[in-house]
């Protein structure tokens, strides 16, 4: 059988960001794969040096979309850790809160573009709809459908009302019926399981050796959650149930991301029933000192760090982010050797890539 | 079994669930992110918005004649993040439900938000000064009484000769 190399991307039909691969194949068979980034740098990691760190909140946010609330989050963190601000404990639910809608949102959306790529375009539409259900909500609650505006130094900059916790809970109650009935469908429909089985394997041990994080290691029987290995927020006094596939493949990796929407679900109901009362932000504008602090947290897409170094002044010195898919993008290397030609934008879509993030 | 025919059928029972729009009306929840609005009355230049805007959206500069300070705001830079009004200690910047920005391309550098903040002489010996919002003294004292209502009225260097005596 002859050997080439055929060119995926980096703009490609199925591929939702610029990204490039030379895939050698043999036959319909792929035996060999070069990964090539950097169409989306924006250099923002200069940028942010260039402003102040009011406006990092901003820019900060606007890293990607689907997992855009993190970023600020993670930022702000850092920038408490360093300023030694003790966030009000009503804001460290109201974080959780929005940590978790946007979780619900971006898996959501990959389930979604999975039933899309496999040409299961009816599925498609119809978990966008369940997911319209989750953009409402954001809209109603934070003012945008994407970019929720929700952290600030030392706290949030949004309060629930009785009323506003009346309505995200009637929106997550429309949301557990769909989510059922999806879920059984992405486990046991023959037609969704006879592409997502046993396509794009990463064994444990291979999962480990690539240090990948989030649904990708936890689809590959690794039981890793920063909300529970280092909790943040408000996640030290929330049960956070980690849900771990052993199956390794495409399949289980849709699977946890579909668990991690009923987990979300139940954390919101958690959060508004404990929701404590009190301030939602200190009182005063923060002194930021020089020194150096890392914050993390657990992003739809896994482990988000955050290095921040501030000098005295309003401007950071170095802030540096290491994203999640930065290491899951190095497992395609593993996962998709072996496999047919027709699954690989599958197989990338089931480790999430969130391209812009990484390159920034 | 996981059959997604019932679905789909009760999918296309329930019809179209977009939005007519722009023929109809679409889904504007209170509180959507828009189109900034700006009061300059209640505006004491503290620049907290133009310090705070990622994008630099927002300039607030001297009038050539010096009579006042002029509040400028590019809509077509903004970015709605809606931290100037998180920051500004009046509210005199807000973010509006209005989310129609289309414009004609020619209008491009035209698309702004704009004010006027007159300087008026102080009370005691006349240098022009920014007004002082009551929206200000609303949020510094619990009760407004008439002798910080006097004092708002000084430039800040008189304020203290009369407070320090
Ligand atoms: S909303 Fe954000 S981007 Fe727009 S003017 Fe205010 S601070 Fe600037
Ligand atoms: S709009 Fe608000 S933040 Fe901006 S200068 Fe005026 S008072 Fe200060």
């Amino acid at each position: 059988m002859s050997t080439y190399t055929i060119p995926v991307g980096p703009l490609h039909v199925a591929l939702e960001e610029p990204m490039y691969f030379r895939v050698q194949v043999e036959g319909e068979t792929v035996v060999g794969l070069d990964i090539t980034a950097g169409y989306v740098h924006r250099g923002m990691e200069s940028l942010v040096m260039q402003r102040n760190i009011y406006q990092n909140i901003t820019l900060t946010e606007r890293l990607c979309s689907l997992c855009s609330n993190n970023h600020p989050c993670t930022y702000c963190m850092a920038l408490e850790k360093i300023a030694g601000i003790e966030v009000p404990e009503r804001a460290q639910y109201l974080r959780v809160i929005a940590d978790e809608i946007k979780r619900i949102a971006s898996n959501l959306f990959n389930a979604g573009i999975l039933a899309h790529i496999i040409g299961f375009d009816s599925l498609f539409m119809h978990v966008m709809e369940i997911r319209e259900i989750v953009q409402d909500t954001k809209e109603t609650i934070y003012g945008n459908r994407m970019d929720l505006a929700v952290n600030c130094i030392g706290g949030v900059r949004y309060d629930l009302s009785d009323e506003k916790i009346k309505y995200i809970r009637k929106q997550i109650d429309r949301l557990k019926k769909p989510l059922e009935e999806i879920i059984d469908i992405y486990m046991n429909n023959k037609f969704v399981r006879a592409r997502t089985e046993g396509v794009g394997v990463l064994p444990k041990e291979e999962a480990v050796r690539y240090g990948v994080v989030g649904p990708v290691a936890r689809g590959s029987g690794i039981d890793y959650d920063v909300r529970v290995k280092s909790p943040y927020a408000a996640y030290d006094k929330i049960k956070v149930n980690v849900h771990v596939e052993n199956g390794s493949d495409v399949r289980a990796r849709a699977i946890v991301r579909l668990r991690e929407i009923q987990e979300a679900v139940n954390i919101i109901e958690l959060c508004l029933k404990e929701l404590p009362d009190g301030p939602t932000c200190i009182d005063h504008l923060p002194e930021i000192p020089a020194g150096e602090a890392i914050a993390k947290s657990e992003a739809p897409r896994g482990e988000l760090i955050y290095y921040l170094r501030t000098n005295g002044s309003d401007k950071p010195e170095r802030l540096k982010w290491r994203v999640p898919t930065y290491m899951n993008w190095e497992a395609l290397n593993v996962m998709m050797p072996g496999n047919k030609v027709a699954d690989i934008p599958l197989i990338i879509t089931s480790i999430d890539p969130c391209i812009s993030c990484t390159e920034r | 079994m996981s059959s997604f025919l019932k679905i789909a059928i009760r999918n296309l029972l329930k019809g179209p669930s977009t939005d007519p729009y722009p023929y109809g009306e679409t889904f504007v929840p209170k509180g959507l992110r828009g189109k900034i609005k700006y009061n300059a009355k209640a505006c004491v230049a503290c620049r907290m918005c133009e310090h705070v805007c990622a994008g630099g959206a927002i300039q607030i500069r001297e009038v050539s004649d010096k009579s006042g300070l002029e509040f400028i705001l590019w809509h077509n830079t903004c970015a709605f993040c809606g931290l100037c009004e998180h920051y500004c200690p009046t509210k005199a910047i807000r973010l509006t439900e209005d989310y129609h920005t289309a414009h004609r391309q020619e209008d491009k550098y035209r698309y702004v938000e704009k004010g006027f903040i007159k300087y008026v002489p102080c009370a005691s010996c006349g240098t022009p000064m920014v007004p002082t919002a009551p929206e200000l003294l609303n949020v510094a004292y619990d009760n407004v009484n008439k002798d910080i209502e006097r004092l708002s009225k000084l430039c800040s260097k008189c304020r203290k000769e009369k407070v320090c005596g």
